[in-house]
């Protein structure tokens, strides 16, 4: 008994050293490296933390990091899939990319991703797992990426022109269509876009428990059937008739700010409050939820097989799952996004500064809902192409 | 009777120079009054201001009549006046004669009948088949002959010569010259010549330095 | 600068017999040129040889976009084109010759070195539902939220085509300008007056039947442009579908090889339009021809049509863009309908990010200056038949040239470098700069080159101590041009630079597909800077060094 316990002690032992000289190595590894960090670039509070996130990691590690701002994780896969089809399988472009869902499925399934390395990090074990970090709309992460933060689909109005805004999606088309030209979501394949679809698909929908497995062309068929005949009725009350969406959810944001749309669409939840802080929005927009709750979900980073940088981008990563940046990274007056760290690992200083409120954030706790298996999204994003992507 | 009253031109802006003063001249008809000067002392800006294409960088004040009608508040295409530079300015993109019938009057009405008059007048001049051809392969005098002949087929009250003979070498200078001086006679013209080149001068014509006009005071 | 164009459009000389040795000069003349435009070939084959799939042309056929696509980049090349043509001509028509023609002249350069996507942006904020002229009309009409018009991204492209048209006539009104400024023109224009026809006759009968054939390449390149571009198409033209340049685009960079290879066949459909729409307009232009009747003598007298402001709408249009930019980068929380900001600070531009335009000077100051060099040796040395082949990347659409270079440059792995970038800017840098040197180059006379080697010197030297110094104020105008061409390139940044390196032209389009116009004023007005401060520095160099040199002036 005491030899086994001895040893497990000295397994353990030696597994976390083991582990620590690992991670002594890649940090060694890692300095003087250049990561190229791609992330998305169409949030100004989103691009200022990364911005002070690339400097502390220079600071700290000595690594440089590259912010290079992508529209769209698609394009993160194209490029990485070009590259090895070309045979580039070790001087890859890309070291840490910003991802989830489809795009991270597609990635993995094409054997596109270095790893497992997301659960040998040193932060894994503030992860709150509790959350959905270790699966990407229903497929398993299997280490492949590490959770970056939590977000949520939210809306933001004007309460001074719109004091009772829709909560619903029934109650969104009856909005649409007393206010005609003044509702619009950014088309699809545009996240923002994909996921407001998605958000009506849940409501609508018979049977939700069907989304969450891999789409099959009948399961779809049933279960699209009540969003199309939707989208068909809400279309023509949209802004520009439903012939032309907006361009990207920052845009919306800039119609909403000078009273073309009535509602905006973010993924923040504290977006408006930051909004409304750079004078983008006036002090009277908030945000809402539908009452049945929105879609929710974690997104993460992860590394392509044949990056550069893997030393590099596992510190980088790491830093951003510690204490220090996920708290900053919540703070709502530097961006507010969630945490995915367990809240009681933190101290209590961080803890204070994660219930801070800003005028114009979510101020309602919005149910969340889980969000549909990846392979859905690529199919409703083909369909609705077809129904609605020209005249 | 072509007749300038008291010209003055003057560079235009604060310092208003004058390049002469006090111009004033009547040129009969069949007259060929030539105007020298050393370079630079006016001459063709005289002539810019008489056909109404004067630089903006220079003012003139004067009167200028023709036959009885005041010509320098007119412009360019009211004035009848016929010119003729040093190069021929054939239009190269028409034929030769279409470039002679671009200058016929509109009183000659059918295409059928105005071609049949430029070839006409080609033939006197010694070019008889020359209708269809192209400018560019005519030859530096029978170009310049052309060139007269299609100013004078615009029937002109009046003509310009800006040195038109300095462009040509010495034989095809003295045949020109002739055949101009001919022309204008026959057509009863009032003509200023300005030239620098004193054997240009016809005989017994006006010779009339432009420096005499020019006074060192203002 | 107006000199060396219409140096350029002249008619060509009579060729003198050329024998060709490959002296080691030759080869040091053709070499840069081999190095910028060599490897397109291979990279051309790559790029468009999965389009020669009957599957992909299938694929393109079923495609629902394109027909839309091609029907709004047909509307606003072919428009702009035609109407850019109609207000140069109808500006040069008007005022040549006179005052105000030279005062027009005076203010093109200003007016030309405002990038495309700058304008594009400026007259984004000045015609959209939101942007400042209708404030201004909300003021009179008490709207209180913008109005439901379709003024940009309009399904046919026609307020792309407006800014397109704008933009273009005053490069073609420049070049207009040089071949105008011919002394031979001038006396034209009087000959037709003084035979009686009025100045729009003349300009009908006599000047545009010989202005037009010399103006056929820029108008083609004005019409090349126009199908092929990006920049302005993503700010200004239509989304859903996009102009076909913009969908080529889109499929080029898409990850899957069959939408590449569909990018790839509706380049070849871009080029295949413009073939069809040159060979179309020069039926035209030949039966227009043929059909001239008899000059029939009829003189009309001249119709007052001055009281017509054109020019002045035309700078005002100008002018107001760069304005309201200004507006945009200095403004605090400016909503609809106010017409003017809320509150006036300097934070946009101190909080602004200065990597594009430190990559953008950097950049474009290695093309100009890598360029300077491969231009005079081929001016000097290099087989002048073959100029015509250095005009191409202007005449042909640009999308399938970048899709060609990067397809080498994946190939060798050099996508993604500063090396591959600067030389993917060389391909449109050359051109440009040769374009705008030949002129005063093939002027210059070659007694003074006879008279220096006569005195001892060899080629080489007589071209370094005495032709190109003597070319200082050509050299440097042409300097400039390459500079101000290197900043306005779009596609090639993005495709060789492997969206590693950031101009302020990428920027700028990023920028515009999102909400905050402030940071996009400044963006657009750091582009607007740069090729203004090298045309200014070009000018300012050539006075001052040849300040003691009048003959250089």
């Amino acid at each position: 008994m005491k030899h086994s316990t001895l040893t497990a002690i000295a397994v353990t032992l030696s597994v976390v050293t083991g582990a620590h000289a690992d991670w002594a190595q890649t940090q060694n590894e890692a300095k003087g490296q250049t990561v190229y960090f791609n992330a998305w670039g169409g949030s100004e509070a989103t691009n200022a933390y990364i911005a002070w996130a690339v400097k502390e990691a220079k600071a700290r590690y000595g690594i440089d990091v590259r912010h290079v701002k992508i529209t769209d994780s698609a394009e993160v896969v194209k490029r990485v899939q070009t590259e090895v089809a070309a045979g580039r399988t070790t001087e890859g472009s890309i070291d840490l990319t910003w991802v989830n869902g489809e795009n991270f499925r597609n990635l993995k399934n094409g054997g596109l991703l270095f790893g497992p390395w997301a659960q040998s990090l040193p932060n894994w074990g503030l992860v709150d797992l509790n959350k959905p970090v270790r699966t990407d709309f229903s497929v398993p992460t299997d280490g492949y990426e590490s959770p970056w933060g939590t977000a949520q689909l939210t809306f933001i109005t004007d309460s001074a022109k719109t004091p009772a805004p829709p909560r619903s999606a029934t109650e969104l088309l009856a909005f649409a269509k007393a206010n005609p030209g003044r509702v619009s979501y950014p088309k699809p394949p545009d996240f923002h876009g994909t996921t407001f679809v998605k958000q009506l698909l849940l409501e609508l929908t018979p049977d939700k428990a069907v989304l969450q497995q891999a789409v099959t062309p009948a399961a779809f068929a049933s279960a699209t059937q009540p969003l199309w005949a939707y989208l068909d009725q809400l279309h023509p009350s949209l802004w520009r008739n439903g012939k032309t969406f907006a361009t990207s959810a920052a845009e919306m944001h800039r119609m909403l700010g000078d009273g073309e749309l009535k509602l905006s669409i973010t993924f923040n939840p504290n977006e408006a409050a930051n909004l409304i802080a750079s004078k983008q929005l006036p002090s009277t927009a908030t945000s809402f939820g539908f009452t049945g709750g929105t879609i929710g979900n974690v997104h993460f980073v992860a590394i392509p097989v044949n990056a550069r940088a893997k030393a590099g981008a596992q510190v980088f990563a790491n830093f951003l799952l510690s204490a220090e940046a996920q708290t900053r990274k919540a703070d709502v007056t530097v961006w507010g996004d969630g945490t995915v760290l367990d809240v009681a690992k933190l101290p209590a200083a961080s803890q204070a500064l994660l219930r801070k409120t800003a005028p114009g954030a979510l101020a309602e706790a919005v149910p969340t809902l889980p969000e549909p298996h990846a392979s859905w999204v690529e199919a409703l994003e083909a369909e609705w192409l077809k129904h609605y992507g020209s005249r | 009777m072509l007749t300038i009253k008291n010209l003055r031109i003057s560079h235009a802006g604060k310092s208003g120079k004058p390049l002469f003063s006090g111009l004033s001249l009547a040129v009969d008809p069949g007259e060929v009054v030539t105007i020298t000067g050393v370079s630079g002392s006016g001459k063709s800006t005289l002539l810019n201001w008489m056909i109404g294409d004067l630089d903006p960088n220079f003012k003139a004040t004067g009167e200028l009549w023709l036959n009885d009608v005041r010509c320098d508040t007119l412009p360019i295409e009211a004035r009848h006046m016929g010119l003729l530079f040093q190069d021929d300015l054939l239009f190269p993109h028409l034929s030769v004669g279409q470039n002679m019938a671009f200058a016929l009057p509109a009183r000659i009405c059918g295409a059928k009948v105005r071609r049949q008059r430029v070839e006409q007048t080609l033939s006197s001049m010694g070019l008889a088949d020359f209708h269809d051809r192209d400018p560019a392969t005519l030859s530096g005098g029978q170009r310049a002959r052309v060139s007269l002949m299609r100013t004078l087929l615009a029937e002109p009250q009046a003509l310009l010569l800006d040195e038109p003979f300095s462009k040509l070498d010495a034989v095809l200078r003295t045949q020109f010259r002739a055949f101009v001086f001919e022309q204008i006679e026959r057509q009863g013209i009032p003509t200023l010549l300005v030239t620098h080149d004193p054997a240009d001068v016809p005989q017994g014509g006006r010779v009339i330095d432009i420096s005499d006009w020019q006074h060192s005071h203002v | 600068m107006a000199q060396t164009l219409r140096l350029t459009l002249e008619r060509p000389l009579p060729r003198p017999a050329q024998s060709w040795t490959w002296t080691p000069r030759l080869w040091l003349a053709v070499l840069p040129v081999l190095l910028i435009f060599g490897p397109l070939l291979p990279g051309l084959y790559w790029a468009l040889a999965p389009a020669f799939d009957a599957e992909v042309w299938q694929a393109l056929w079923l495609d629902a976009q394109w027909p839309q696509a091609l029907r709004a980049t047909m509307i606003s090349s072919v428009l702009s084109t035609v109407l850019a043509c109609a207000i140069a001509a109808l500006l040069a028509t008007l005022h040549y010759p006179g005052r105000l023609w030279t005062r027009l002249q005076r203010r093109l350069p200003l007016l030309l070195s405002v990038p495309h996507a700058a304008f594009a942006v400026g007259m984004f904020f000045l015609i959209a539902p939101s942007g400042w002229m209708a404030r201004a009309t909300a003021q009179f009409l008490q709207w209180t939220s913008p109005p439901d018009w379709v003024t940009v991204q309009d399904p046919y492209g026609l307020s792309l085509t407006l800014a397109l048209a704008i933009k273009e006539s005053w490069f073609l009104l420049w070049v207009l300008a040089a071949v105008l400024g011919e002394q031979a023109v001038s006396r034209q224009m009087v000959m037709g007056r003084s035979l009686g026809y009025s100045r729009t006759q003349t300009w009908a009968l006599i000047l545009w039947p010989q202005l037009l054939p010399r103006l056929v390449w820029p108008v083609m390149a004005v019409f090349a442009y126009g199908l092929s571009v990006v920049d302005m198409a993503v700010i200004l033209g239509p989304s859903t579908p996009p102009t076909l340049a913009v969908l080529i685009w889109h499929w080029l960079t898409d990850p899957d090889p069959m939408f590449q290879a569909r990018g790839s066949a509706a380049s070849l459909v871009l080029l295949a339009v413009l073939l069809v729409c040159a060979a179309g307009a020069r039926g035209l232009g030949w039966l227009w021809i043929r059909r001239r009747p008899y000059p029939s003598g009829q003189r009309t007298p001249a119709s007052n049509w001055r009281w017509f402001k054109l020019h002045s709408l035309l700078f005002a249009t100008g002018y107001a863009v760069v304005a309201v930019l200004l507006l945009w980068s200095v403004a605090q929380g400016w909503f609809f309908p106010a017409l003017l900001p809320d509150a006036v600070s300097l934070a946009s531009w101190q909080q602004a990010d200065w990597t594009p335009f430190w990559t953008t000077l950097w950049l474009a100051l290695a093309a100009c200056l890598l360029c300077l060099p491969a231009v005079l040796l081929w001016l000097e040395w290099g087989p002048k038949r073959l100029n015509a082949l250095l005009y191409l990347p202007l005449i042909v659409p640009a999308l399938p040239l970048v899709a060609g270079q990067y397809a080498v440059l994946l190939q060798t792995q050099l996508d993604g470098t500063a090396v591959a970038l600067v030389w993917s800017h060389l391909l449109w840098v050359l051109p440009y700069m040769v374009l705008t040197l030949i002129g005063p180059y093939r002027a210059f006379d070659a007694r003074l080159m006879t008279s220096a080697r006569a005195l001892g010197n060899s080629p080489w030297r007589a071209c370094l101590s005495v032709k190109w110094p003597m070319l200082l104020r050509p050299i440097l105008a042409t300097l400039a041009v390459g500079f101000a061409v290197s900043v306005a390139q779009y596609l090639p940044t993005l495709f060789a630079g492997g969206g590693r390196f950031v101009t302020v032209t990428t920027e700028a389009v990023a920028l515009s597909a999102g909400g905050n116009r402030r940071v996009l004023a400044v963006q657009a007005l750091l582009q607007i800077a740069l090729p203004l401060a090298a045309f200014g520095l070009a000018a300012a160099a050539g006075h001052w060094l040849g300040r003691h040199r009048t003959g250089l002036r």
